[in-house]
């Protein structure tokens, strides 16, 4: 059973990256970028989901991928007119599919209704078409008495009985050991034949069915015999057999594929449907369907011959390119102009070309497809813990490292001696496994940005708004968890940003904005932290009612002088929402605070900047990985604490002059003729009562996320340092002003400081504790 | 058909997993006339018919003889499905 949970998780890993890989494919598509190949990867994603999903019986999965790929099929053949409309409909069913999926994983009820408007919508779609395809996407839910013999069809059972119905279950016993793959198989076509013939009268001819199986065919518990079967039942069908490849008896495998089937089918039928019989085994065979033009039969001898001979050399030729997925053929035969090796059948081949001459542009897509394929070997599977303990244990090292460096200090050898030179060494060396440990956990943004892109779609649609997502820089790699654990505070600041941020389309056309809101989501690396922006081109902050509603709320003493950044900042207040009621889009429950408090836990940074009529940013920055931080070592009241680098502008002693007082207790200094607030970090923390004289202390300018700066007051400056994270969080608990901790060479615990929190905690933190105070003694 | 010939029914099933002993089966019978009882056959599948035709391919090329008595009707509907004759399973050479 463990083996199968694994099995089953590997599954549901695959179908998170296919899953990208649609909607990725899906909005090329919609951006109009995509090619062939694009619809044909999105069409191969949602058909490995389903074919994955059916191994686990995971039904109402493999029922909706079913309808899906129906359309996707109709999509990839030209039939559907890939419309903007559709592409809406694509992506919206790429949500239900993913729910689905999740559901699937996590369990929880699916949403019935949605999922069948979805289904009806994506069969609507199919309908619209003259081609029946929708009755073949209503097929899946009958699927189950679809076995029933239907007219012409052999009386003979079928071969293997791996077809799961009633009907031939009296076979199971005999192959326990088969795998399930076609547990739900191959049974939806059949039943829809009849509709299929009486609704479509136009298609009269038929398909030229090319189907060569591989061993893997057989090894999957199919059989061969039972797919011409089914063909057999569309139609009137001619089969023609090249065993040419059979070897004998003594060099056979008795497992392999030698059979070569050309079969003239003769039928009402859809390609869609001719397709939906092999749809299980089509990465296990060489298929080729292409419609039937001079009609049933006609076709000469002589050129038949030679179609086979061409067909030998392009399979020849697909064996080579075996990267190539069997079904990106198009219905044609493609033929390249320069065989790559002289074969046997060149002749014929030529005399071929005019019937054969598919097209010029064939090759180049050949060669887009064989480049666009995935190279089976590029990547590994890993589990995550492996890596984290990876990480950990370099980590350990760094540790190790500079705990060995500084014994070698103290010993006091000499800077240039052979061991001080080789310690050198072994940092550089140990950095650059860091670097490259950290590098395995970090991934690009994308697809975060990819799930916001259907949080816009939904919360516009809830909203009755119209809202384009712009992204940029979803190459931006971060650590893996970072990216993990963006999802839901990304989430809510995009609802945030629509619900609240952007106008309804008639305000926007009265205040001369265009009628579409823009959300623009942008990552970037900016000094060793990842930046992320969420800004919307809406109305901006209303100051006035954020600040009253402060006030309301006791968050603020209604004579408390705040700055427009101050009050923007109050909506990360805890218990701070403008929504006077509480819509269904954003007011679930979490407010600004939340997402303030999940960043912070991030070791990031969240800030705010709203122009009134332009829109509101949100910037949150975060670090790249969550296990080491550059430092600059410093005490305070007798305590060690690290600052992060990536803060740190510059540091310098403060002189007598430069110190001013400003009202009861702030303190700025000046520098370079502007006035930086002065914090006592010490004070700050309360590792002190009395603030220390900033004469005697050091000030270290920081830059804070909303590009204030401040001066941090430390007692002194030790040394800057790369030092490994270890969470507060996770091994105690959250503590103000206190990002992370970390061990120190000399094997002592010191903090490592959280810059904005700091900077925060003595401004509107102490107008909050002020006036809860004052609330309080009320 | 000679007098030596070797009469072997084939088993009711012929699924992919008698593929390998049918193959072997057949192996061991090389050289002789051999004469294939299918009149037992439920089921057979695309692979145990490629043992029997590359079967009948080898003994043309030996010049033995190999011959299908009584073929059940699941037999030769597999045939027929797979665009063969049972004439492609035959070797005559006396």
């Amino acid at each position: 059973m463990d083996t199968m949970a694994a099995i089953k998780q590997t599954f549901f890993q695959e179908c998170e990256e296919q899953l990208a890989e649609l909607e990725d494919g899906l909005l090329t598509i919609e951006r109009e970028e995509g090619d062939v190949e694009t619809i044909n990867a999105v069409f191969r994603a949602v058909h490995s989901i389903k074919g994955g999903a059916g191994a686990f019986g995971l039904d109402a999965l493999v029922r909706f991928a079913h309808t899906f790929e129906t359309t996707l099929d109709g999509m990839r053949s030209g039939r559907i007119e890939i419309t903007q409309q559709i592409i809406k409909l694509m992506l919206r069913s790429a949500d239900v599919l993913s729910d689905l999926v999740r559901i699937s994983r996590d369990g929880g009820a699916a949403d019935e209704a949605r999922v069948a408007q979805m289904t009806e919508e994506l069969q609507k779609a199919c309908g619209i078409e003259p081609a029946p395809a929708a009755p073949a996407a209503a097929a899946p839910a009958a699927a189950p008495v679809a076995i029933e013999p239907v007219e012409g069809a052999a009386l003979v059972p079928d071969e293997f009985g791996f077809v799961p119905t009633p009907v031939h279950f009296d076979f199971a016993d005999e192959q326990p050991e088969e795998p399930q793959v076609d547990e739900f198989g191959f049974a939806p076509v059949k039943i829809d034949f009849d509709e299929l013939l009486a609704e479509d009268a136009s298609h009269t001819e038929g398909f030229e069915i090319r189907f060569r199986p591989k061993p893997e065919l057989y090894a999957k518990a199919n059989d061969a015999l039972r797919l011409l079967r089914e063909l057999g039942r569309m139609g009137e069908m001619e089969v023609t057999c090249d065993y040419s490849s059979l070897p004998h008896l003594d060099a056979i495998d008795p497992e392999g594929a030698y059979f070569d089937w050309t079969i003239k089918l003769k039928t009402d039928g859809t390609e869609a449907a001719v397709r939906e019989i092999f749809e299980f085994v089509e990465f296990d065979c060489d298929l080729e369907v292409r419609p039937l033009i001079s009609g049933f039969v006609e076709a000469p001898e002589e050129a038949e011959k030679v179609v086979k001979e061409v067909l030998a050399q392009v399979a020849a030729e697909e064996q080579a390119e075996k990267a190539v997925a069997p079904v990106a053929a198009a219905p044609v035969f493609e033929v390249k102009p320069a065989a790559p090796a002289p074969e046997p059948v060149a002749a014929p081949v030529q005399e071929a070309a005019p019937a054969v001459a598919a097209a010029p542009a064939a090759p180049a897509a050949n060669a887009a497809a064989a480049a666009s394929a995935p190279a089976p070997s590029a990547t590994i599977r890993v589990d995550l813990d492996r890596v984290d303990r990876l990480i950990d244990l370099v980590g350990e090292l760094v540790i190790n490292q500079s705990m060995l460096a500084q014994r070698v200090m103290e010993a006091g050898i000499a800077r240039l001696s052979d061991v001080a030179v080789g310690l050198d060494d072994l940092e550089h060396l140990t950095r650059e496994i860091q670097d490259s440990v950290m590098a395995i956990r970090a991934q690009p943004v994308r697809p975060i940005f990819q799930r916001m892109s259907r949080v816009v779609r939904e919360v516009a649609d809830m909203t009755g708004k119209s809202v384009r997502l712009i992204t940029e820089g979803e190459n931006c790699e971060v650590d893996k968890t970072v990216i993990e654990r963006l999802a839901d505070p990304l989430t809510h600041m995009i609802r945030n940003a629509i619900d609240h941020g952007i106008e309804k389309p008639e305000d926007r056309i009265a205040k001369g904005k265009p009628e579409q809101g823009v959300v623009r989501m942008i990552a970037a690396h900016r000094s060793g932290r990842v930046v992320i922006e969420v800004a919307d081109d809406g109305a901006g902050i209303n100051r006035q009612r954020v600040r009253d509603i402060a006030v309301k709320k006791g968050i603020i003493s209604p004579d408390a002088q705040l700055t427009d950044a101050e009050i923007d900042d109050l909506i990360f207040a805890p218990g701070f929402s403008t929504a006077e009621k509480i819509s269904d889009v954003s007011g679930r429950g979490v407010g600004m605070d939340v997402v303030r408090r999940s960043i912070q836990a991030l070791g990031g940074r969240i800030s705010i900047s709203s122009r009134p009529g332009q829109g509101t940013t949100f910037t949150l920055s975060l670090p790249l990985t969550l296990a080491v931080l550059d430092g600059m070592v410093v005490t305070v009241a007798g305590q060690t604490l690290v600052v992060p680098l990536s803060t740190i502008v510059e540091t310098l002693q403060p002189k007598e002059s430069d110190i001013h007082g400003l009202g009861e207790k702030a303190r700025v200094i000046a520098i370079r003729g502007s006035f930086i607030p002065l914090i006592d970090v010490g004070a700050v923390l309360g590792y002190r009562e009395v603030e220390a004289d900033p004469v005697q202390s050091v000030a270290v300018m920081v830059e804070t996320e909303n590009q204030s700066q401040c001066a941090l007051m430390v007692d002194a400056i030790i040394g800057q340092q790369q030092v490994v994270i270890k969470s507060l969080e996770t091994n105690y608990g959250h503590v103000f002003g206190v990002a992370a901790a970390t061990i120190l060479g000399d094997g002592r615990v010191a903090v490592i400081l959280d810059v904005d929190a700091i900077v925060a905690g003595s401004r509107t933190e102490m107008a909050r504790i002020d006036a809860n105070r004052k609330r309080n003694a009320a | 058909m000679g007098n030596a010939a070797e009469c072997i029914t084939l088993p009711t099933e012929l699924d992919i997993k008698a593929a390998g002993p049918l193959a072997s089966q057949l192996l061991a019978l090389r050289g002789k006339d051999v004469m294939l009882n299918a009149s037992h056959i439920e089921r057979v599948g695309a692979q145990c018919l490629q043992i029997l035709l590359s079967a009948a391919a080898t003994w043309t090329a030996d010049g033995s003889e190999l011959t299908i008595s009584e073929p059940s009707p699941a037999f030769t509907d597999a045939i027929e499905i797979a665009g063969l004759e049972i004439s492609n399973f035959t070797a005559r050479n006396h």
